[in-house]
């Protein structure tokens, strides 16, 4: 029984790792634009089909196939916000948050209308686990876990050590002194929804390289990001990755311990009860 | 227009009541193409099946046009989308029924969209095809306005569980399913078989919107058992293959045929992933060439079941108001069973089938998916089973019994 | 064709009931209830399980709906109240497929993804066209009533405090306004009147099942709130109406456009209705009819 606990939170572990990935993305178009982005499913879409058509049409090796799912999804996004979004301001953050609702709408179906229903796997030879004792490792999921770790990283040296990393970090916390400081909100804006959409991209590619592209990749993902997220702390990128390790790893045990179908539930009880305690999540900044 | 259609109702009962069904008046009422709507899940969780399905009824539609149509007129499908979703489903049934004035809705797939239109229909005269699974649709007061293809669960977990057992030689299986209307019932007959001969089984229930199923395979591989019987759809299914793979599952893999199929091993894309699984699907006799027909229309080695299933829906109720020299849904209705059983010349496709009625001779239609004989609840009576092995990548036929 | 028609006007009608329920909730209190088809459900459950298996009579079934509608309503607000708009908005989305889970997985209680069919009908069904014109009179009465009761409540010294919470909670509990009690009245009432809807509309339809309770009808009860005017019970009604009425034409719409397969025209439909509420928002952000008293300007900056 032991043994399988640690298997159930080691399964957890890469499986909230992958799944920090769009949560980063999600968290971090809220820290500087304050509104949900709905649309990260359908973003988390464009990305798997991005990788695909790259990997498969074009030959490209998954490394290359990576970037065209961070751009492709990042420049949706920018599009979606640019066109759909951002002329909104002015009625609020939730009106933002319904258009990015009908944003995602249109963006699952405009990849349905292109490419079909049917899945579209990746050309990815398939590994038999690594076994250490009575624990399993997948040597591809620890690839996976290994790319989230690295973007994670890079993410955090751009935020910290770059000039408009810290622009970034200065428009989250707030936005009119940094004005005040001479930072650019709307480049700054548009950097940070092309990084938070591009990571939505890689994280949709990343299930995709597991599972397979289809019209309701992302779709399927996106109960577990908005938990991750919320149970970080909106806004909070160190908290989008407690977030989604500590979804990650209790939907795992609710499938060792109490029952596999209510693994999304059970995510879902966990986040209220911090919620009781910790209004803003584990990491989030002022309520109200 | 209340008054039109009021009207158009009794005087079809009215000829219905009389021998005389061709009195001129009610031909010209009736001008036009003989309407015929399909409703299948295009978008939503089911989108994988549904389109191949509106595209296999519109082909075989073209043929029957193209070979002279139907009681002189011309038969029109209309593809409506039922979302996956039973508001969705609803609500474009009605549009079906009562502004395209369809006598038949054929294809509903998801069991909830299934039991939301099936009142609509028989409230309305419109026949209803389903390739649903749930028990209870069919348990429904429908008074005989609807039929289904799909084998209910009594036959189907005893049938995969007879096969599980033979193809293992084990007594071990786990079988594991997503939460559907007949995840319950086809476990419980299931676990019958495996009773009867002193095997045991156990069920997981998994959520199928999951990328990783790492956890659940980690279950199945702890029950030791010999066997392991996949019963989701295609995108849960190919999830399941790759982690038992990576886990180094040695045992036997059994599916229904519309998620073990060769979209499976392709989106499997590891070839030792799928290599050896097994699928079942409900087949006709051997020889009978329904199969092969959808293979050819819908350009797949092995077509799922679903598609093979609305082929003869298509081919039944066309055949039904042949039969009748009427193209209403209550044609269909009182002549399904005189087109699908009972003896007589075997036909497998609408075209010959329109040929030995109009020369007066009973036929009986084998079709795609099965003989296609119905109770008097419509359930199918019996079927034979299309078993297939993944064999180099290619599902290869094992047997049909 | 006047079958059809009787019926989306049904239909409609329950979404209007769904779009009064969200006015109340988010356009009033400014709470967004991302969870409005869990309440839907829940109504629909329990007054098909009491009619159905217990017995009861149908106006005893609505009010066991509504009850509990209320109650779970109160249920969501103790645990959720104290969260920001946003953290509440994917709390209940969360909370809608909870309640999902549990009808398709507790079998005992629910008779799980079966779901329950053969629910009682108000009026007998074998009125044939008589009972779907039956039926369009109570939901619209029904759906008139509502929105005349919200409006009276957003119009009430209740309303006016409840808006003074949306604005600013802070101001209004210096003021000595019970902000809680006020947020939790509103949702629970809003609660309620959703439950209603699901419970009229599972009478109408005669069917309950976990799959018809998806988010995607959230998503429409909030289209329509949008485009009808977030905070104005007139405006939510209609919004309900023009949403149906653009969803069945886009029906229409997809089967002229030619050379495309049905899956195409599936994808077009649904790219239609995305594409009007954006640009919906872009030309008439404050919906077809704003709220009367303009709002504050948002305090996000």
């Amino acid at each position: 029984m032991f043994s399988s606990i640690i298997q159930a939170l080691l399964n957890g572990l890469v499986s909230g790792t992958i799944l920090a990935v769009p949560a980063i993305g999600f968290t971090a178009i809220f820290a500087v634009l304050r509104y949900p982005n709905f649309a990260i499913g359908s973003l988390a879409t464009i990305g798997a089909y991005a990788g695909w058509f790259a990997n498969l049409r074009l030959g490209w090796p998954l490394e290359a196939s990576f970037g065209l799912a961070f751009l492709g999804a990042g420049i949706a996004t920018l599009a979606a916000e640019w066109l759909a979004v951002r002329p909104l301001e002015k009625s609020g953050a939730l009106m933002m948050a319904i258009c990015s609702l009908a944003v995602g709408i249109v963006l699952e179906n405009m990849v349905r209308f292109a490419f079909g229903n049917e899945p579209r796997g990746f050309n990815v030879p398939l590994m038999r686990d690594i076994r250490f004792g009575d624990l399993r490792i997948s040597p591809q999921q620890v690839e996976n876990f290994a790319v989230a770790l690295l973007l994670m990283a890079l993410l955090w040296a751009a935020l910290n050590l770059t000039r408009m990393g810290r622009a970034m970090r200065a428009t989250a916390d707030n936005a009119d002194l940094a004005r005040l400081k001479g930072v650019q909100p709307g480049t700054v804006a548009a950097i940070t929804v092309m990084v938070g959409g591009g990571l939505a991209g890689i994280g949709g590619m990343l299930v995709a390289l597991d599972t397979a592209a289809d019209p309701l990749t992302g779709f399927r993902l996106i109960l577990s990001v908005f938990a991750a997220a919320v149970l970080g702390g909106l806004g909070s990128i160190p908290g989008a990755v407690l977030g989604a390790l500590i979804i990650g790893m209790v939907e795992e045990l609710t499938v060792l311990l109490l029952a596999p179908n209510y693994r999304t539930a059970i995510g879902f009880a966990v986040i209220l009860i911090v919620l009781t305690v910790r209004p803003s999540g584990l990491f989030g900044e002022r309520a109200g | 227009m209340s008054l039109l259609i009021n009207r158009r109702r009794f005087m079809a009962g009215a000829a219905a009541g009389t021998a005389l069904m061709a009195s001129p008046a009610i031909l010209r009422a009736q001008a036009g193409p003989i309407r015929i709507g399909t409703l299948t899940p295009l978008t939503g969780s089911g989108g994988l099946y549904g389109p191949v399905m509106a595209n296999v009824v519109k082909a075989v539609a073209d043929e029957v046009n193209a070979a002279g149509g139907l009681l002189g007129r011309q038969v029109q499908i209309i593809s409506e989308d039922d979302q996956t979703n039973a508001e969705a489903g609803v609500r474009a049934a009605r549009k079906l029924i009562d502004v395209d004035k369809v006598n038949a809705i054929l294809g509903t797939w998801a069991s909830a969209v299934t039991t939301a239109v099936a009142p609509l229909c028989w409230e309305n005269k419109v026949f209803l095809f389903t390739v649903s699974g749930a028990d209870s649709i069919t348990q429904l007061p429908h008074n005989g306005w609807l039929a289904r293809t799909q084998p209910n669960t009594t036959l189907q977990g005893r049938k995969f569980a007879e096969f599980c057992l033979e193809v293992s030689g084990g007594k071990r299986a786990f079988f594991m399913m997503p939460q559907t209307p007949f995840t319950q019932s086809t476990f419980n007959n299931f676990k019958i078989a495996y009773d009867k001969v002193g095997g045991a089984t156990e069920l997981l229930i998994y959520d199928d919107k999951k990328p990783s199923l790492r956890t659940e395979v980690d279950q199945a591989m702890r029950y030791n058992a010999d066997c392991i019987f996949v019963g989701g759809y295609l995108t849960d299914t190919t999830v399941l293959l790759r982690d038992l793979f990576r886990a180094g599952f040695k045992g036997k893999i059994v599916g229904p045929g519309y998620s073990i199929n060769q979209k499976l091993v392709e989106s499997v894309g590891q070839p030792e992933a799928t290599e050896g699984a097994y699928g079942m699907l409900p087949s006709p006799q051997e020889g009978s060439n329904g199969w092969k027909k959808v293979a050819d229309l819908t350009k797949q080695a092995s077509p799922d079941p679903f598609s093979c299933q609305i082929y003869d829906h298509i081919n039944l109720a066309i055949m039904a108001m042949a039969q009748a020299r009427d193209a209403s849904g209550q044609a269909i209705r009182d002549n399904v069973r005189a087109v699908s059983q009972g003896g007589g010349e075997k036909v497998d496709n609408a075209v010959d089938g329109l040929k030995a009625i109009a020369a007066g001779r009973k036929v009986d239609y084998d079709g795609a998916s099965g003989p296609c004989d119905f109770t008097d609840l419509g359930d199918i009576t019996d079927v034979k089973f299309r078993y297939e092995q993944v064999k180099a990548g290619k599902m290869a036929l094992v047997r049909i019994a | 064709m006047v079958n059809y028609i009787i019926f989306i006007l049904v239909v409609a009608g329950v979404y209007a009931l769904l779009a009064q329920s969200l006015t109340l909730s988010w356009g009033l209190a400014g709470l967004v209830n991302l969870g409005l088809v869990g309440f839907f459900a829940i109504g629909a459950y329990a007054s098909a399980m009491t009619t159905k298996w217990g017995g009861w009579p149908i106006p005893l079934g609505l009010l066991a709906a509504t009850v509990l509608g209320l109650f779970t309503g109160f249920i969501v607000t103790i645990s959720t109240l104290r969260l920001r708009d946003d953290y509440l908005a994917i709390v209940t989305l969360g909370f809608a497929e909870v309640v999902r889970l549990v009808a398709s997985n507790e079998i005992w209680l629910t008779g799980g993804t079966d779901g329950i069919a053969g629910v009682p009908s108000i009026v007998p069904r074998a009125w044939g066209q008589g009972y779907h014109v039956t039926m369009l009179a109570i939901v619209s009465v029904l759906a008139i009533a509502t929105c005349a009761l919200v409006r009276h409540l957003a119009a009430s010294p209740w309303g006016r405090a409840l808006r003074a919470v949306r604005e600013d909670q802070v101001v209004a509990a210096v003021a000595g306004k019970p902000v809680i009690r006020l947020k939790a009245q509103a949702f629970s009432i809003a609660a309620a009147i959703a439950a209603l809807a699901g419970a009229i509309y599972g009478h109408y339809t005669s069917y309950v099942a976990p799959e018809i309770y998806q988010p995607l009808i959230t998503i429409y009860v909030f289209l329509a709130v949008t485009a009808g005017g977030v905070g104005r019970p007139a405006g939510a009604f209609l919004g309900a109406y023009l949403l149906i009425g653009f969803l069945e034409l886009t029906r229409f719409m997809a089967e002229i456009v030619p050379g495309v397969s049905p899956v195409q025209a599936a994808a077009t439909r649904e790219i239609l209705v995305g594409l009007a509420l954006i640009l919906l928002l872009r030309l008439k952000p404050n919906g077809i009819m704003p709220e009367r008293n303009q709002k504050a300007p948002p305090s996000t900056a």
